[in-house]
Formats: structure tokens, sequence, C-alpha cells
């Protein structure tokens, strides 16, 4: 993870060391997409499980599987910036359950539509925190966040005094199927998802995120607002908590400041599943989207062959140890 | 003669001849290193030393000669064979753990133990029994990083010594050093010539010759270019030309462009100064001009170059960019036109993991020269294939959307140099440009700097290597520890005039 302080080469940066052979350039190395190998294994897990149980492969369990991965997916989209721009956020699963908290508490004075502005308003102003200690500050963004996964999930204890809140008549963004039968949350993930492949892919503001990742000192020599960027990351990720911590209310029909615990680990693991380097530099909205498949996939599947779930939480924990030591594998016998 | 003046040879090298992939870099060296005596080793980058010296440290193996050490020969030597006959490299950079102790620091890697039990009392007291063997001032329970830089220095050879050092080898051990540094240094190395160590000073640096050294030898394209056992009394220009040799005539020198003299200046420096950087400096590249500022390293050249984009303060005098303010930060300079090519291109300059279309159109992603919203790949594609095609970039077809770490360094140098050129840039600072660039890029990045400075460009290059200076600059502005030493307009500019005023 790369501190904010721009004048340096951070400290822990393991570049892929380029050798310089006099008139020769090097011969492009021989390299399926990145996301081949994902779509592979992908592939591989349905059609084991279409195979092993007849309810796997219905639009019902599909829809399913997309509507328990929408809470992380739509975490994991700013999620994905912040990793290719060489920050990470753990504060997203905390901030998420007391942004519902917060809307829950507030729904039965202040009526819903106040309640939930001010719900995402909190969601941002984590983002602002966040970014603040990161950019202006320049502290690691690991420990910034660390420290807010604490902050939040205490002061979300302290809203509703450790209890869960109940809220009336929120059911929609959660539960509502609006169009084609498609649940509601599935098709929030869907326009994030699309937005961030748009923003990641073909706007400048993607660009300097990359860039950022790859080399943050050339990024500063070619004039990039590094503190801005990341600072716009961090808001992203703080109002996406903000979205999927109301879902997730919606969907209980209440806030529990226990709502989403852990996802955040879950984010990490699915974006870096999906390719992204903790270097920086590297990482899609595609692989990020299939590495949160692939998670699910495995979930869902598992379940379905009435396989314990602690099983589950082992297979997915060695699934990403042996898809990261695959690619540093193949990063390091690559030709060059 | 007395007993403790019998000087004996501690290391003697017979014919040493050493070839990298068919060429000869070495061809028969021969040198004697005494005990009591410190043998300055001279030459310029490429003159084969830190070969030489790799082959005494035992990491290179010589392909004919012979080692002799403490009256036994070798026809070559390993690392462990070199540290048990006491051989002992100190480089130029500093490689302590500045978290620990000095003590530590000392017994790195050979800590006092017993049953696995650091034995810290006796550790601290043997230490200070070391320093105060080398007469050493400092506290052995004081953390490494609470020292000067000077001090590590010393620390560093006193680890060495310690270690049953009897031929020290240095390497250019003062270029991170600043003056009362050196004094301290070079204080240090004449109690280790009365203890009787041997010690080969490797150095560019004539002016220290005379101050620590004893015997010289001048190395030249793998030549034994001059041997002395009189380093005080030689004459200066005697060692230039055994450094520079035939090399002086050697290179062409470019066509002068003519200035008029109207001509507002694009960057001017009037007694700036930057405090432990440089000082009292006078400095102005007009349109059209291409001024080298040449200097070794920590001479100040590269911070004088960084501050006309921003990247170091002026605390006294002036800084002028086209006539206005300074830029406050890159982004500002690049607003006022100006572009940085950096010095180390890995770190610094290109995004190895971005496309090489992408590494081109970067300063565009500043948002300071009109860019947009949204990414226009296309125009990434035509700006590449323009400048591909402007500056013989060597790269296959598509080579816009190949990540730039395929191309050779001196492709990705171009491309970075293209960076500047695509967004228009009216002033250039090039920190050593053609470092790591093989030599027939380097003539095309030449052809490309004096062609840009013929469209009106005003280019700024800090470099340490006089052949760039020669080949490609209008003038030069010649630096030595942070200071002006001399301004050598068109006429002037020579190898011997640029290595005279930097100190050798």
């Amino acid at each position: 993870m790369n501190t904010m302080d721009e004048g340096t080469v951070p400290a822990i940066r393991d570049e892929v060391s380029v050798v310089s052979t006099p008139g020769l350039s090097r011969p492009p190395r021989r390299q399926l997409p990145e996301a081949l190998a994902l779509v592979m294994v992908l592939g591989a897990l349905i059609l084991l499980f279409t195979l092993t149980s007849p309810v796997f492969f219905t639009t019902n369990n599909m829809l399913n599987m997309l509507t328990s991965i929408a809470v992380i997916g739509i975490m994991a989209v700013p999620g994905t910036i912040l990793l290719v721009a060489g920050q990470v956020d753990l504060s997203v699963a905390s901030a998420a359950a007391m942004c519902g908290m917060v809307t829950a508490t507030l729904a039965e004075s202040m009526g819903l539509g106040s309640a939930v502005a001010i719900g995402l308003a909190v969601g941002l102003l984590v983002g602002v925190i966040n970014g603040f200690f990161v950019t202006v500050v320049g502290v690691n963004s690991l420990i910034v966040t660390l420290g807010g996964l604490a902050t939040f999930f205490g002061i979300g204890q302290l809203i509703g005094d450790g209890q869960t809140v109940l809220i009336r008549d929120f059911g929609y963004i959660g539960t509502a199927r609006p169009f084609l039968n498609i649940p509601m949350p599935v098709i929030i993930f869907g326009i994030t998802l699309i937005a961030g492949f748009i923003v990641l892919k073909y706007t400048v503001y993607g660009r300097q995120v990359y860039a950022i990742g790859a080399n943050p000192v050339a990024a500063r020599l070619v004039g990039i607002p590094s503190r801005r960027v990341i600072f716009v990351a961090f808001i992203l990720s703080g109002l996406a908590a903000s979205v999927a911590g109301l879902i997730l209310v919606s969907q209980l029909g209440a806030a529990s400041p226990n709502n989403a615990r852990g996802y955040e680990l879950l984010v990490v693991t699915a974006i870096v599943l999906g390719g992204a380097s903790l270097n920086g530099g590297r990482g899609t909205i595609i692989g990020t989207f299939l590495g949160l498949m692939i998670i699910q996939v495995l979930s869902t599947g598992l379940t379905l062959l009435n396989v314990q779930s602690f099983w589950q939480s082992i297979a997915t924990g060695i699934l990403l140890i042996i898809a990261v030591s695959f690619d540093r594998l193949r990063e390091r016998l690559s030709p060059s | 003669m007395l007993e403790n003046s019998r000087k004996e040879i501690a290391l003697s090298v017979r014919g040493i001849k050493k070839s990298f992939g068919g060429v000869e870099v070495l061809h028969g060296i021969d040198l004697d290193a005494t005990s009591g005596r410190v043998l300055a080793l001279l030459g310029e980058n490429g003159a084969g030393k830190s070969t030489l010296v790799k082959i005494i440290s035992g990491d290179y193996e010589p392909d004919s000669g012979e080692i002799s050490v403490a009256n036994q020969t070798f026809s070559k030597l390993t690392p462990i064979t070199a540290g048990n006959l006491g051989i002992r490299m100190i480089y130029q950079e500093i490689n302590d753990a500045g978290t620990l102790s000095v003590a530590e620091n000392i017994f790195l890697g050979r800590l006092i133990s017993k049953n696995g039990f650091v034995q810290w009392r006796q550790m601290r007291r043997e230490a200070q029994q070391i320093l105060n063997d080398l007469e050493v001032d400092i506290d052995p329970n004081a953390l490494m990083s609470s020292l000067r830089v000077g001090e590590r220095q010393v620390i560093e050879i006193a680890r060495a010594l310690s270690d049953k050092a009897a031929i020290l080898v240095l390497d250019e051990p003062t270029a991170a050093l600043s003056g009362d540094e050196v004094d301290t240094l070079f204080e240090f190395i004449d109690r280790l010539r009365d203890k009787g160590t041997a010690m080969i000073y490797i150095t560019h640096r004539l002016d220290e010759l005379r101050r620590v050294a004893d015997d010289v030898v001048v190395l030249r394209d793998g030549n034994l270019a001059l041997s002395s056992s009189d380093a005080r009394n030689i004459d200066r220009s005697i060692l230039i030309e055994a450094m520079v040799g035939s090399k002086i005539d050697e290179f062409g020198r470019p066509k002068m462009n003519p200035i008029p003299a109207d001509a507002a200046p694009l960057i001017e420096l009037r007694d700036a100064a930057s405090p432990g950087a440089f000082e009292d400096v006078n400095l102005v590249v007009l349109p059209g001009e291409v001024v080298a500022l040449y200097g070794k390293v920590g001479s100040g050249i590269s911070e004088v170059a960084e501050a006309a984009f921003g990247l170091q303060k002026i605390t006294t005098g002036e800084l002028f960019i086209n006539g206005g303010p300074p830029a406050r930060s890159p982004r500002n300079a690049i607003s006022m036109g100006v572009g940085l090519l950096p010095a180390d291109r890995k770190r610094e300059g290109a995004f190895l993991g971005l496309s090489s279309g992408m590494n081109l159109v970067a300063p565009f992603w500043s948002g300071v020269l009109g860019g947009t919203f949204w990414v226009n790949g296309k125009k990434e594609r035509t700006s590449f294939e323009k400048w591909r095609t402007a500056l013989r970039i060597r790269v296959s077809e598509s080579g816009a959307d190949k990540p730039i770490s395929f191309l050779s360094g001196g492709n990705q140098q171009k491309v970075l140099l293209a960076r500047w050129l695509n967004a228009g840039s009216k002033v250039l600072v090039l920190l050593e440009p053609t470092r790591g660039v093989d030599v027939g890029a380097r003539q095309e990045i030449y052809a490309v700097i004096r062609q840009l400075a013929d469209e009106g460009v005003g280019i700024l290059i800090s470099t340490s290597d006089y052949e760039e200076v020669v080949q490609v600059a209008d003038r030069a502005v010649v630096m030595s520890a942070g200071k002006i030493t001399s301004n050598l307009d068109y006429h002037e500019v020579s190898v011997v005039a640029l290595t005279d005023a930097s100190g050798g």
C-alpha cells in the first residue's frame, strides 16, 4: 500500500525489472488475457455443480447468487479503484453497518426520505475522513481504514445501544423486483459495475488511478493530482458502503451493528482473486466481478451439496492463496 | 630501515584480463597495494575500476593473470577466500541497520552469543574497545540512525576492520558526504595508515588525491594509463590526460545555434540558493539553446535542474520561468510549458505496467493541458504512431497498446522524451538523458535534442557524462560541491575543461 508521501518512493514495491538489451526490444511474452483464466475456473465450477446438483443451474438460483453478492459487489467496485491506485479501504463493512443504524434510528422520527439521505451523507463523510487521513495527513490507508473499521463498528453499537433497530416500510431497495423479475439489489449492483467499468477504462480519472498505482513518483512528475484522485476514490468507497448498508437493512427489515460484519475481507478477497495487485497498478472491474462470482458459486454449490459451511470458508481461503500464488509464479516464470 | 616504517606489499595484482560477452574490458592490469599506504585508483566511468575491484573482492573471475595476498598466489578469488584473506570492501552506499545500535552494527552477522543468547555486555565492551582503538568518539549504544552519514561510514569501516581486515577497498567513500564529514573520514584514513592497513581508494575526484593518497594508478579503457608512487606531487594536467587520453578530440561538437540578441530567457536563476543543495547559482537558458549542467554526483547539478520544474525550492535569490514566477509543483511547471525527463527511468519515469501509448500521453492526465473527461484511445494511438516515426522508436505494429516494458531502454527513453514533445513543452529539463541507453539510441536522442533546439525549445541538461556535454550542448555550466566553478561558452567546451572545472 502506498502512503501519500509524494516525495519518496514507497519502500515496499517489487517492480517488474526490465533488462534493457542494447538495440533489441524484448519479445512480447505470450500471455493469455488474465480474465480468461478466471472465466475458465468459474466455468469449471459451474459445470461441476450443475452436474452434481439439479437446482444449481436455474434462473432462480442464478438470481439468488447475484443477490447474495450484490452487497459485497457494490463495495468491491470502488474497492477495485482504490486497490488499483495502491490503496485499500477496510472500513467499508463497518461503515455500511453504521449507515444502516443511522437510517433505521432516524426513520421513525424524520421519515424515510430524510433518514436515507442522512445515511448516505454519513457514508460520504466516512469517505471524506478516510481520504483526509490518507491524502492530507499521509497515513497509510491500511492503518487509517483499520482504525475506521473499529471506530465505525463502535459507533454503530453506540447508536442502537448495541441493539437491533427495526425499520418499517423499507423493503423496496432490498426486496423489490421492478424489472424482468430482477431483484433491486442486483440492478443497483449492475449499475455500479457498469459505472465502475466505464470509469476505470474510458475516463481520464481511470487513467490517473492506474498511473498512481503503477508508479506514484512518475505520476507526480507528469502532473497527476494524486491526492485529489485518491480522495475521490475514498469518497466513492464511503458512498458505496452506505448504499450497501441500506440494502442490507432493507433486506432484513432491521439494522444491526453486526450487519455486514467481516465483509471487508470478502471484498478484498474478490478483488485480489480478480487479478488486482496489492502493489497497485493492476486490476479490472471484470476481474472483480469474476472474483465475486467464483466465491459465490463455490459457496452456493457446496451448500447445495450439503457440505458443512465451515468448509466453504476453508475452500474460499485456499482458493485465494492458490490463485495469487499461481499469479506470482506465472510472473516469475515468464521470460523477462 | 626502522622496524615500524618497513612497508610490505599486502596485495599484488599481475596481468589481469577480463572480458564480458567477447569484449575485453581489462587488458592486463598490474598494481600493488602496500601496508600503511593508500593507493588511489583513478579513472572515468567505464575505465574498468569497478571490474578490477570486483576481481579483487572475488565477485568476478579473471580470464588470466594472478592475485597475490600474504605470500599466496591465486588465479582467482572467491568472495569467501577474499574474506578469509582480510580483503574488505566499503561501498559508497551505506548498508547498515539504522534501527539497531552502533555495537550491533559493528558485530552485524556475527553477534557475540552464548547458547543462542546475545552477550550484550561483552559485545558493548568489545565495540567500545574497537572504537577506542580507532580513536572514534561514538557511543556504542547510540542508535545507528542518530549518527551523521560520515559517522555511519566510519562505523561501516570499523565493522570491516574489527573483522581481521588487512586490505581495505574504499569505493568512492566521499560520494555521499558533506565537507566536514569528508575531513573526518580522511583523518580516520590517516590513522589507519599509521596502523599499517593497506588501502585502495577508488575515486574520480582529483582534489582528494593530494589529501589522501600515497600511490596512484590511473585506468583508461581497461589499460593502465599511469602509475606513480608520488601521488601528492603529481601534476594535475598529467592526471587528467591519463584519465581522458585521446578522447579529447574524439567527439564532434554540434552546430552552434544562432541566438537572437533580444531573446528572452526561458529559465533564469539569479544568485539562487537552496540549503544543502546549491548556492550562488546564476544561470540562463534561452530559446533554441542547449545548456548542460555538468558535475559529479552530489555537485548540485540535478537539484538546480529540478528547481526549474518546481521540485526544489529556492530560499534565497530568484528563479524565473518564462520571465515569470517559478513553478510551485511539477503540475504547475507543466502548465507553464516545462517538461522533465527524470534520471531514473524505471522508478521516476515510466509506468512499466501501462502501454507505450498511455506512457506517451500521460502528461495530459494532469488536467492542466486541457485534458478532457473521456479517454481518447484513437488519439493515443495516432500520437504514438506520429512520434514512433519521428523518433524512430523501434517497436512492432500496434506497439502503442503493448506495455512499455516490452521496449528496450533506449526506446523507452525515447517514449518518455516524446511525452513532452507531444505535450508541446517549450522548456525541457533533462536529467541524465542517456543513462543506461545504448550507443546507437544515444546518438538518436542527441539528434532529437538538437532538432528541438533548432525549433526554439530551451533545453537544460543535467549530466555527469562529459561526452554528453561535448556532443550535445551549446554551453556548459560546471558545478562542484553546490557551486558553479566554471561557465564554458560554445568554443570553450571540451573534455579537459569540463574535467578540470568539476574537480577531476
